[in-house]
């Protein structure tokens, strides 16, 4: 296709300002310190893609605040409730009201990492007419190309291509000794294929037992290969053979070498009742294992994980309760593997060389169905991890009073997101680019702000999480005997926490003292209280925020 | 130009082998000596028998059938059943003879893929393979409309939650997407081409109020298969479909599809069931079906790549037979495999070879040795023999090579049939590639149960020792030839066959040493030193990329 054509198509958020944190924001300028920085140097920086297979109901995950009511008159058997135990977890107060959104309950983790300034979340990621078939949608996405456009490449595969000139004759080399790219599994997406020739990434599921398998087989290929069909096919597999036995012995070494963090536990199951495919967490060993070669040296630079099971067009949530079900295990899933992951690379000395990001082909459409479910939609947002991001919230809440055949309109082509990462993350230049075919996505008017840039970036991002305190719900409550009150300050600061009766009278001074950065938990004996309702405040530095809890007999 | 002209002449031995290959799960020797010598017209024509009739599958915890009646209490759970149906399919392919039936039944399946861990009851699966094998050699537009009453299909697809009022998509996108018409190219929003995302909700409507027939005993009266129902409510009439018109867009010609007997304004119920039977024929109307449908065919008989050449030359006119033919299936497949393009036999051009350019699927890599060596598996006496050797020996085995047997990781099946550009690429990535290398090792240590029994093997020297199969063991040049002739799909280089009889099979030792082995071994009984040359050079040969393809 003419590349050029692709000027003409991204109508989606290019004449608008783009928005960071409800402000509008320039994109990371072309002669910045992070891009020359990033440019410059041969960087360690690696990506980490997590594929949620199906088709991720944004909605769900993150659900539009300012519009809860047409929110939940769209989904009433399946909207995540605004109060009750397991309403929706504010993600961010200092939000302005327009972008106010709350994440599924059993997303805990995410919301953790936010609060630290590790999250990027982009609003209604998609392309201009998404595709409504997955089959296609997921290729799209793999490509890089509009609607309309057939590759036979992926956008990863091209980058790496480029990067890397000569694959895969010339690799393993000295200073690639490791896959491009790696896809945790058995097979090997369109994502990582170039346009002629073996894909640019190996997939494997456990170092070890694919060295082993590796090395008990084989004989001797042949040694020519006839310029016909047949001879194409036998060169496809004489080529995946041969890059096999090169890496299997170098992985296996580097994983052995690696090592995770003592302190962090992966989690393995949801901790409550989902329909028996959901409740182990298949994200966890992927991850863990990514952390586990990168700590041993891996210098693989895009690795490609997956969680399937999003495909929800029936019991997307229990019937019973639609903060539960397959959808809520497959968030927690997310959410605390990466916390996990997160936690795992700052222990290993890792995190600022990682950027994690998640992607579905499409979301699922604004009002359920009658199954408890949801068929197929369109834009819906991504999620970025990394110590690096510029965390915030980059464009707004969908408007569900705007909708497009029933569906989201987009606000920003998932190539601006992409596209972004690798040159402001990556360090593409620009022939990197468009060998990649992205390089339209990354002017000044479509590139998005989600790297934090160089020096600035310590103080926005002191700035970002003092903005951020949190004080958690008094359990239990109601209380009879004990009421444990537990916060979370990201700055060392004098923290007063009081008691108060209705009347704003304080009954208990519990904390009056300097505390340090980090969660607190403090337990107060409330037997003496006569029942009734009353207010807990917390005070720390020019934070101040006031709770409810009752005390019964 | 690419021909489908038929061929004339005789087969031959490489053409025949090409032909058993591609269109059964593997001849052995005998039979591509008997095809060799056949006209190419009459070595397709002797393909096409009708299947055997066949058993149902027994469970091991009662020793008898469990398909009629239902299971009960009694059966081992529904899990363990579908495993058992796996095997009990497979089983049938592995003792299919030469016939193109039992690959067009496992056609259907991999067309027409559901999951099985998304089909609650084990007989819905025995049914939709009964169902696969009742029109193998049939009529492609009668199995769709049969599909979509399908009580797995119902499940697998939420067709069963989709009602009048509470429309559930899922079956009625994948049924155009997958199924029938086919996805085309994206022409602006919503639009692609052969369909529209309104067509996906018309299409929906139409299949709306059908549920489970848990009894499995309403049966369709034509295949005389248990199939699902019309949900009735308390009543007569279909009570929960949606009765109102469904008008489609303009790439169905704005048909209007609605009940042609309705009472209270419900449809009755033969209405309902004429719905899917009009939506069938709408879509089949379509000049872009036939097509679809013929791609497919080609994709999974002939090669993966469909030039603007092959479309033009082959798709268009063989789609033309198959309306011609109102959408049987074997006046299709006779014509594509009695061509000259088939037998690359249309073109001087040498570098658009077909013999060969398919990678085997693991099924027709492991029932493909199994067959062509003759394996003796186990038959059904033995029912925990019979399950654990099919278990063992290929249905993990195919795991292993990226095939999870009926248990795809999508709803659109298995990768290597749908995913473009690479399709059957798909079955070769480092793991599967090195798995079906290992497969060749295990197959010749053999295959033992869980109480280190030999459940099967290959016995290599049993089958180098039949003159029926090997002509003069003695020679090593004819050994060799005459193995490696059978078993890869085209000819090797003068160097490559050194490879395998220098230095895989005489250890680069003479010729004579050979001879002498072997008359050792005649006279002493003794096949030590034979028996581990043999084994290594059929490893070899299996362990090779030459044999990964078909």
């Amino acid at each position: 296709m003419n590349r050029r054509s692709f000027l003409k198509k991204i109508p989606i958020a290019a004449s608008a300002p783009i928005i960071l944190n409800g402000l509008p924001l320039n994109a990371l300028a072309r002669g910045s310190a992070l891009y020359k920085m990033a440019a410059e140097s041969d960087n360690d920086r690696i990506i980490v893609l997590i594929q949620l297979h199906g088709g991720n109901d944004g909605l769900n995950m993150l659900v539009p605040v300012d519009q809860y009511s047409n929110y939940y008159n769209l989904r009433p058997n399946i909207a995540i409730p605004d109060h009750g135990a397991r309403r929706f977890i504010n993600l961010d107060s200092t939000l302005p009201v327009k972008d106010q959104m709350g994440l599924h309950p059993d997303m805990k983790g995410v919301k953790e990492l936010y609060d630290q300034g590790k999250v990027a979340v982009v609003q209604g990621v998609g392309y201009e007419n998404m595709n409504g078939s997955h089959f296609r949608s997921r290729d799209i996405w793999f490509m890089g190309g509009d609607y309309n456009d057939d590759y036979g490449s992926g956008w990863m595969g091209r980058y790496l291509d480029h990067l890397y000139p000569g694959y895969p004759d010339a690799f393993p080399s000295e200073s690639m000794p490791d896959p491009l790219g790696l896809e945790i599994g058995t097979a090997v997406s369109l994502a990582f294929h170039r346009a002629n020739g073996i894909p640019t990434a190996v997939s494997v599921d456990n170092p070890d037992q694919f060295y082993n398998l590796i090395n008990s087989v084989g004989g001797l290929p042949p040694e020519s290969v006839a310029n016909t069909h047949y001879g194409d096919e036998l060169q496809w597999i004489m080529d995946i053979e041969k890059k096999s036995n090169q890496y299997a012995g170098r992985l296996k070494e580097v994983y052995e070498q690696g090592r995770n963090s003592p302190g962090v536990t992966y989690p393995e199951k949801y901790p409550f009742n989902a329909p028996g495919g959901a409740v182990n967490n298949p994200l966890s060993a992927q991850l863990k294992m990514i952390a586990r070669l990168l700590n041993g040296g891996v210098k693989t630079k895009i690795f490609l994980a997956r969680i399937g099971g999003f495909d929800t067009h029936a019991d997307q949530v229990e019937s019973y309760d639609p903060t539960m079900g397959k959808h809520a295990a497959l968030l927690y899933h997310i959410s605390s593997a990466v916390k996990a992951f997160q936690d795992d690379l700052k222990g290993l000395g890792l995190e600022h060389r990682v950027l994690t990001m998640t992607f579905s082909e499409f979301g699922r459409r604004p009002a359920s169905n009658g199954s408890w479910g949801t068929d197929h939609g369109t834009s819906a947002p991504m999620l970025i991890f990394g110590k690096e991001v510029n965390a915030g919230v980059v464009g707004t809440n969908p408007d569900l009073n705007n909708l497009e055949r029933n569906n989201l309109k987009s606000q920003f082509d998932y190539r601006q997101v992409f596209g972004s990462v690798l040159q402001d993350w990556m360090g593409a230049s620009d022939p990197d680019m468009e060998k990649t075919m992205l390089e339209d996505f990354v002017t000044p008017q479509t590139k998005l702000p989600l790297i934090s840039d160089g020096l600035i970036t310590a103080v926005e991002k002191q700035d970002f999480i003092e903005k951020r305190f949190r004080l958690e719900n008094c359990y239990p409550n109601p209380a009879n005997s004990i009421a444990v009150f537990s916060y979370f300050i990201n700055r060392h600061s004098f923290v007063s926490l009081n008691i108060l009766d209705t009347n704003g009278k304080i009954i208990k001074e519990v904390v009056k003292e300097q505390q340090s950065v980090g969660s607190h938990e403090v337990m107060v004996d409330v037997s003496q209280f006569k029942p009734g309702a009353y207010i807990y405040r917390i005070k720390a530095g020019e934070w101040e925020v006031a709770k409810r809890f009752v005390v019964v007999r | 130009m690419a021909s489908l002209n038929p061929l004339a002449g005789t087969l031959g031995k490489k053409l025949a082998t090409h032909l058993l290959r591609r269109a059964t799960f593997g001849p052995a020797k005998n039979d591509i000596d008997i095809w060799a010598g056949n006209t190419v017209s009459q070595g397709v024509k002797d393909l096409f028998k009708a299947l055997p009739a066949y058993d149902p599958p027994k469970d091991p915890a009662t020793g008898a059938d469990w398909i009629n009646p239902k299971p009960t209490e009694a059966n081992s759970p529904q899990e363990d059943l579908k495993e058992h149906l796996n095997v009990w399919w497979i089983d049938k392919m592995c003792h299919s003879g030469i016939s193109i039936g039992e690959k067009m039944a496992f056609f259907y399946h991999t067309h027409f893929t559901t999951i099985k861990s998304r089909i609650r009851f084990a007989p819905a699966i025995y049914y939709q393979i009964a169902l696969f094998r009742y029109y193998a050699l049939g009529n492609f537009k009668e199995i769709t409309k049969k599909i979509c009453m399908d009580n797995a299909m119902l499940m697998h697809l939420d067709g069963q939650l989709n009602e009048v009022g509470r429309p559930n998509e899922n079956f009625g996108r994948e049924f155009l997407e997958l199924y029938s018409i086919g996805k085309g190219v994206q022409k602006g929003p919503s639009d692609y081409t052969n369909y529209t995302e309104e067509d996906v909700v018309e299409a929906a409507r139409v299949f709306s109020g059908f549920g489970i027939d848990e009894d499995f005993t309403g049966t369709d009266p034509e295949s005389g298969l248990v199939r699902g129902r019309v949900k009735t409510g308390n009543g007569t009439l279909a009570a929960r479909h949606d009765a109102g018109a469904k008008i489609f867009s303009k790439a169905f010609q704005n048909t209007v599809i609605e009940p042609k007997e309705m009472i209270d304004g419900k449809a009755t119920e033969a209405a309902a069931l004429d719905e899917i039977s009009q939506l069938v024929d709408m879509v089949f109307d379509q000049e872009e079906t036939a097509r679809h449908i013929c791609r497919k065919l080609y994709r999974f008989f002939v090669y993966y790549k469909i030039s603007e050449e092959i479309e033009q030359d082959i798709i268009i006119p063989l789609a033309g037979t198959f309306r011609d033919n109102n959408f049987e299936i074997q006046p299709v497949l006779e014509q594509l495999l009695s061509s000259q393009h088939f037998y690359d036999q249309d073109n001087s051009v040498n570098t658009d070879d077909i013999v060969g350019a398919v990678i085997k699927s693991p099924l027709e890599l492991v029932l493909g040795t199994l067959r062509f060596f003759k394996v003796e598996i186990t038959t059904d006496a033995d029912l925990e023999k019979y399950y654990e050797t099919y278990y063992r020996a290929v249905i993990r085995e195919l795991k292993f090579h990226g095939m999870d047997f009926y248990e795809p990781f999508e709803v659109a099946g298995y990768t290597a049939y749908h995913q473009a550009p690479s399709y059957n690429r798909n079955w070769i990535s480092a793991n599967y590639l090195a798995e079906r290398y290992k497969y060749a090792e295990n197959l010749l240590n053999g295959f033992y149960g869980e109480n280190d029994n030999l459940l099967c093997k290959l016995n290599v020297m049993e089958y180098v020792a039949d003159p029926k199969n090997i002509s003069d063991p003695s020679n090593p040049e004819k050994l060799t030839r005459e193995l490696t002739e059978y078993l890869l799909p085209q000819e090797i280089t003068e160097e490559r066959f050194n490879y395998f009889m220098n230095t895989i099979l005489l250890d680069d030792l003479s010729i004579m040493n050979w001879k002498s082995e072997w008359q050792q071994y005649q006279l002493t009984g003794d096949d030590t030193n034979v028996r581990v040359q043999l084994e290594r050079l059929v490893k070899a040969i299996m362990q090779s990329p030459e044999y990964q393809l078909s």
